[in-house]
């Protein structure tokens, strides 16, 4: 299951999102050498979080700045070609909800509270993690938060089929938190479930204090119901002359 | 202008409105006391809204004061007249010129108009850059304003109802008895603001800027002398 684009229109050029893919993508071609294996590994392993490396003596300098790098790198062509899709279809929305300077606050919020969620999971992990997922997480849950009902085209093998988002997204949250709880003991790579779970839920939280109700004013899928026009407050027989 | 001979008799005329799609306002039209009754009026009237055809006018507005002497409305022949032509009464603003006298806005379809027609919503940020005493009127003002297109990086801000208490607290200071404001029907931002402060909705001229794009009035009465009258 793919979604293909949603029904949410378009208001101002979402400048932040464009700017955020575009960071994501020249530090793929630039820092992670273009997908090249030894580049990509090295890049990985310079960029990437490691919890266990932030909590030690052993190392004084960049290991913080791991939080926000690893947000940047990607692991393969398909990671970062899913991530961006997905920031591509939803980012737009929520820029559209708070304004571009608020986006970028709240996109590195949300990843920054993925990260912390992979970290509690296993604070003594070496293994790096890498991806905008955890803050794309947080799109994903602000998402649903403002526009639950907002139809998304999903391709499903070669069907189109179109769901509301609650759907859409509730079904990826249900993978995440399955995968989640059935790696704990586990070992080894992977997608990061918590870093995912945790930034979805930090995104459907944050947007509370980031949207403005003033840009959703008549939005056409802002909400569960519909609201009422602003202009029918002049219906009001006190307030005609 | 009615001539005859060498005598000016009456006048007439119209101005279209900028920015909108075939919007015409009808200028006051005179007539010579001695001349009335006759039908030159009509004839002249007549005349203009012919022309006005030839321009491929959309639609057209006229002003009428309801202003009294001696007890007899000055205007209500003219106003008879207009609606002789198909001129329907669309907005009605009270206190208008002056204390008790007011403003009627009639207008006149030339071509037929959708009400299925819906412009699209817009939130573009306007804010307030200027306010003056409205032509031709004893007190009644109205503030000038800007639309800047986008909402930009940090989103907002539209006026507020504080802005509106700044201009509200500058008429009352030059002594102004009433407050018009004018604004296109589908800006969703301006309803509140203006509810807030205490503006009342007086009417709309339909499909002024352009078929389903309509002109919404609004007064706010500074003394409440309004409302004590009613």
């Amino acid at each position: 299951m793919l979604p293909v684009r949603d029904d949410n229109p378009q208001v101002d050029t979402p400048i932040a999102t464009y700017v955020l893919i575009g960071l994501n993508v020249l530090a793929w071609f630039f820092l992670q050498g273009f997908g090249d294996e030894q580049t990509l590994r090295s890049s990985v392993q310079q960029f990437g979080l490691k919890p266990g490396e932030l909590f030690s003596n052993e190392h004084y300098t960049g290991q913080w700045s791991e939080l926000i790098s690893s947000m940047f790198m990607h692991g393969s062509w398909m990671h970062i070609i899913g991530n961006m899709w997905f920031l591509w279809i939803f980012g737009d929305n929520i820029e559209d909800s708070m304004g571009s300077v608020r986006f970028v606050v709240f996109y590195l919020l949300s990843g920054l509270a993925a990260a912390a969620a992979q970290i509690v999971s296993d604070t003594s992990s070496m293994i790096p993690m890498v991806g905008a997922s955890g803050a794309i997480g947080g799109v994903m849950g602000a998402y649903i938060v403002l526009y639950p009902k907002v139809k998304v085209h999903m391709l499903v093998f070669i069907m189109i089929i179109r769901v509301p988002a609650i759907a859409m997204l509730g079904y990826w949250m249900g993978v995440q938190l399955i995968g989640g709880v059935s790696s704990i003991g586990a070992s080894g790579g992977g997608t990061a479930f918590w870093a995912h779970v945790g930034g979805f839920a930090a995104g459907a939280i944050l947007v509370w204090f980031f949207k403005d109700e003033e840009m959703l004013l008549n939005h056409p899928y802002y909400g569960w119901k519909q609201r009422a026009n602003p202009a029918d407050i002049w219906q009001d027989p006190s307030n005609r002359q | 202008m009615l001539v005859d001979d060498e005598t000016v008799l009456g006048i007439s005329g119209y101005r279209e409105v900028e920015n909108c799609d075939g919007t015409y306002y009808l200028s006051w039209t005179y007539l010579d006391e001695k001349y009335r009754g006759q039908g030159l009026g009509k004839k002249m009237l007549g005349n203009v809204l012919d022309r006005l055809r030839e321009l491929d006018a959309r639609k057209i507005f006229v002003k009428v004061s309801d202003y009294q002497e001696d007890g007899i409305s000055i205007y209500a022949a003219a106003l008879s007249m207009y609606k002789s032509f198909g001129f329907e009464v669309e907005v009605v603003g009270e206190d208008f010129y002056d204390q008790g006298e007011s403003q009627t806005i009639l207008g006149l379809e030339f071509k037929p108009q959708s009400d299925e027609i819906v412009v699209a919503d817009e939130k573009p940020v306007i804010r307030f850059n200027g306010l003056f005493e409205i032509a031709e009127t004893d007190g009644a003002y109205t503030f000038e304003w800007i639309v800047e297109k986008s909402t930009g990086l940090f989103g907002k801000r539209s006026f507020s109802p504080e802005d509106l208490e700044v201009g509200i607290g500058s008429v009352k200071e030059q002594g102004g008895r009433k407050i018009f404001l004018t604004f296109p029907s589908n800006l969703v931002l301006i309803h509140r603001p203006l509810q807030a402060v205490g503006f009342k909705y007086v009417g709309q001229l339909r499909d002024y800027y352009e078929e389903g794009l309509h002109e919404l009035h609004f007064s706010h009465d500074l003394e409440g002398v309004g409302e004590l009258s009613e």
